[in-house]
């Protein structure tokens, strides 16, 4: 009895000793040369994670050392294993990094700084480059942008009387009230009323209205008159009646932009396909447009970058998969994969992305889009504009008094 | 919880660990070092037998337990998760800024709000459920019962999915039933007052299964010859609802209670799924408003002080409960 209780115990044991044992792993930090023989840890979001090892052999191909081992990870849960790798010491070599989470990872101090005499300011969007740099220091190279622009049903608009698509903030309006009053649809224009990422509507009216997150210095501006402007603009749709001020987490607006009960409304390049391949009737009575203007058209860059991290041994290779990600050869490859626009200007004059017609109004709106800053408390900072955004479309609150309340919750999250 | 609390005062009482009560009359005094010694090997082996769950729970409870405690006292914010040594501690002052924080007043309210409405509806109709079917149904019976206990089993997400439609005011089901009869309804999920009552019928129709199979079980081992005395006496229905099956429910109804209320107050699925906490923080409970704040922004220190204020919260009411609902007749 107490015999084989023993080895029970220590068949037992031995798992536990196991994970104290994983839990304290080796970190050396030797450097593997690129030429060397090796494996390189990709993690990749999303779509990208599932379509990326494809590229991956390519590459492999150039450089038989190296193979790479990519892992995907969902969009819904990227932050956290991000995190929480960081936390164990177990990130990859290379990962896909959003335009949002840029902020807290420089702040977590796990990112390593890219060398800027391989990867040049030049060839890239300016803002996606932006939002990559904290203190001129450069923590990762723009992989793909993504920008939004202004979808609207071009045949209910004729309908509405409109001849061209609207350039101003007026004629946008004007729009809106247009398709309520002559084409009949039960709104205008479809803009998020509050609830998470209602910010990314917003943006582009500030931008456009002159306005910005933060100043130079990093502090925040969401009182200055432009943002008030941005807010009264944005908040008047919803009084108006001229956008739902109903807020469901989930909600697609392809449904009612299908259906033509809101035919209007602002998002990324992702929205071509969905239409397209959701929605195929509506073919040819649709159109992607620039913003319309206030002070100027003005778009906000979002997308993805790739970045290294301190920890990695095999930065010299991780180097090498990087600049092959980001020629432009490769980056027009990968749009015919995967559809995401190229970061890297340069693979914009291959064919396959200068003939399509549809990208013109992206090409156009990410030469000036500006950017969203890199922001350790990025998270915090959004929310309290999706609050702001709620409080206007369903509180009913006033935009100035918005404005000042916004400054206040954001100053100490940008200090 | 219940158990540990009857049973500890009795053992207290007799004075010594009960399994030597049995043996004590069998063995005299010459054999006692060998029964320590053949003691000594059970508990040998009984430790050895617990190891696995010991490693475990000290792994993955008890740790991250201590852990959150001794977080919910320090500052612990993003730049510790690489660089823990830097965490300072700030004493009680997590706790103190918690009592200033409107929103989490707000969550706390939207909280009881939750548990108060949502637990009386689920336990009762949960017993309606299981007396019916434990009497007036015979055929379909188990058909009742599964379609019940389904919405307890499902996952939340296809459930959230379902109660969209269920609710949306486009073209919903409740609004396209009422739009029949020329009616209109209002946005639930996207009215400040309308989003919480919606949340607390769709949890209430997820979890009545949960006491409907308890109340079953404790239904039918209520003895037929009590019944059959009291309906000899001339009870009516009512009178034997009320007089015989309640008070005799009065165990499982102590169980039941306990639990559903433990797991109202930390409710989180629904309000998650559904609304996010909003519109304008109104279904914002205490858990969801702990997740942003540890998860989203990463204030552990805050968060787990929240933690911790919820868990005093969670065991008092707890102990009340057990205090007023425990079985008097013993």
């Amino acid at each position: 009895m107490s015999g084989s209780a023993r080895t029970f115990a220590i068949v037992c044991a031995l798992p536990a000793l196991a994970l104290v044992l994983t839990a304290c792993g080796s970190d050396s930090s030797d450097e593997v040369a690129a030429d060397d023989e090796q494996t390189l840890t990709v993690w990749a979001m999303g779509e990208e994670g599932q379509r990326l090892q494809e590229v991956a052999d390519e590459f492999n191909e150039e450089f038989p050392n190296v193979t790479i081992d990519v892992t995907p990870v969902g969009w819904d849960q990227a932050h956290q294993k991000l995190v929480a790798a960081a936390a164990g010491g177990e990130l990859p070599d290379v990962a896909q990094m959003g335009s949002t989470m840029m902020g807290e990872f420089i702040e977590l101090d796990v990112l390593e700084p890219i060398d800027t005499s391989t990867f040049s300011q030049d060839d890239f969007f300016p803002a996606a480059w932006e939002n990559n740099v904290v203190d001129d220091e450069v923590y990762a190279v723009p992989w793909y942008v993504d920008t939004r622009v202004l979808y609207y049903r071009t045949d209910l608009a004729d309908e509405a009387g409109a001849t061209h698509p609207p350039a101003t903030w007026d004629e946008l309006k004007e729009l809106a009230v247009a398709y309520q009053e002559q084409a009949g649809t039960q709104y205008g224009i479809s803009l998020p009323a509050g609830g998470e990422g209602a910010w990314q509507s917003l943006l582009p009216f500030l931008y456009s209205a002159g306005g910005s997150l933060v100043d130079d210095d990093g502090n925040a501006t969401l009182d200055t008159p432009e943002a008030t402007k941005a807010l009264e603009e944005y908040a008047s749709y919803f009084d108006e009646g001229l956008s739902n001020t109903s807020v469901q987490p989930g909600q697609t607006v392809e449904q009612d932009f299908g259906s033509g009960d809101a035919p209007m409304f602002i998002s990324g390049p992702w929205m071509v396909n969905n239409i397209s391949e959701a929605l195929p009737e509506l073919d040819g009575k649709w159109a992607a447009v620039p913003l319309p203007a206030d002070e100027a058209s003005v778009s906000w860059v979002g997308g993805a970058s790739l970045v290294t991290f301190t920890d990695s041994q095999h930065k010299a290779a991780a180097q090498e998969f990087i600049s092959f990600l980001t020629s432009p050869e490769k980056q027009a490859d990968w749009y015919e994969v995967s559809r995401s626009l190229p970061a890297n200007m340069a693979a914009w004059d291959d064919p396959r992305l200068a003939e399509d017609p549809q990208l013109n109004a992206f090409e156009e709106q990410l030469s000036t889009a500006g950017d969203v800053p890199a922001m350790s408390q990025w998270n915090e900072f959004a929310h309290e504009l999706d609050v702001a955004i709620e409080q206007m479309a369903n509180g009913g609150a006033d935009p100035t008094t918005t404005a000042s309340e916004l400054q206040a919750a954001a100053e100490p999250l940008t200090e | 919880m219940a158990r540990t609390t009857s049973v500890s005062p009795d053992d207290a009482s007799s004075g010594q660990p009960p399994e030597i009560d049995d043996a004590a009359t069998a063995t005299g005094p010459p054999r006692r070092r060998g029964r320590r010694a053949r003691l000594g090997t059970q508990h040998l082996a009984g430790w050895l037998f617990s190891t696995p769950f010991l490693a475990l729970f000290g792994t993955f409870m008890a740790f991250p337990i201590v852990a959150s405690l001794v977080m919910s006292f320090t500052d612990f914010g993003l730049r510790n998760v690489t660089d823990p040594l830097s965490t300072e501690f700030v004493g009680l002052e997590n706790y103190t800024e918690l009592f200033g924080d409107e929103t989490f007043r707000r969550a706390l309210f939207n909280t009881a709000y939750f548990v108060v409405v949502g637990v009386p509806l689920t336990i009762g109709l949960g017993l309606v459920a299981a007396v019916l079917l434990n009497s007036s149904i015979d055929r379909f019976r188990t058909f009742f019962r599964v379609g019940f206990y389904t919405p307890v089993v499902t996952s939340i997400v296809a459930v959230a999915v379902v109660w969209r439609f269920v609710l949306d005011p486009g073209d919903g089901l409740i609004s396209g039933v009422a739009a029949e009869f020329g009616w209109t309804t209002p946005d639930f999920l996207s009215s400040s007052t309308l989003a919480m009552p919606s949340l607390i019928a769709m949890a209430v129709w997820r979890n009545l299964g949960f006491p409907m199979v308890l109340f079953l079980a404790g239904l039918q081992s209520i003895p037929s010859e009590v019944r059959e005395a009291s309906r000899i006496d001339g009870a009516g229905a009512v009178q034997e609802f009320r007089k015989i099956t309640v008070p005799l429910l009065r165990p499982t109804m102590l169980y039941v209670a306990v639990i559903t209320t433990i797991g109202y107050l930390n409710v989180f699925e629904e309000p998650f799924v559904m609304t996010g906490g909003g519109p304008a923080d109104s279904t914002l409970t205490t858990s969801l408003y702990m997740y942003r704040e540890g998860f989203d922004f990463f204030h552990m220190g805050y968060a787990s002080a929240m933690a911790y204020t919820l868990f005093v919260i969670v065991l008092a009411i707890t102990l009340l409960q057990l205090r007023f609902l425990r079985d008097k007749t013993t």
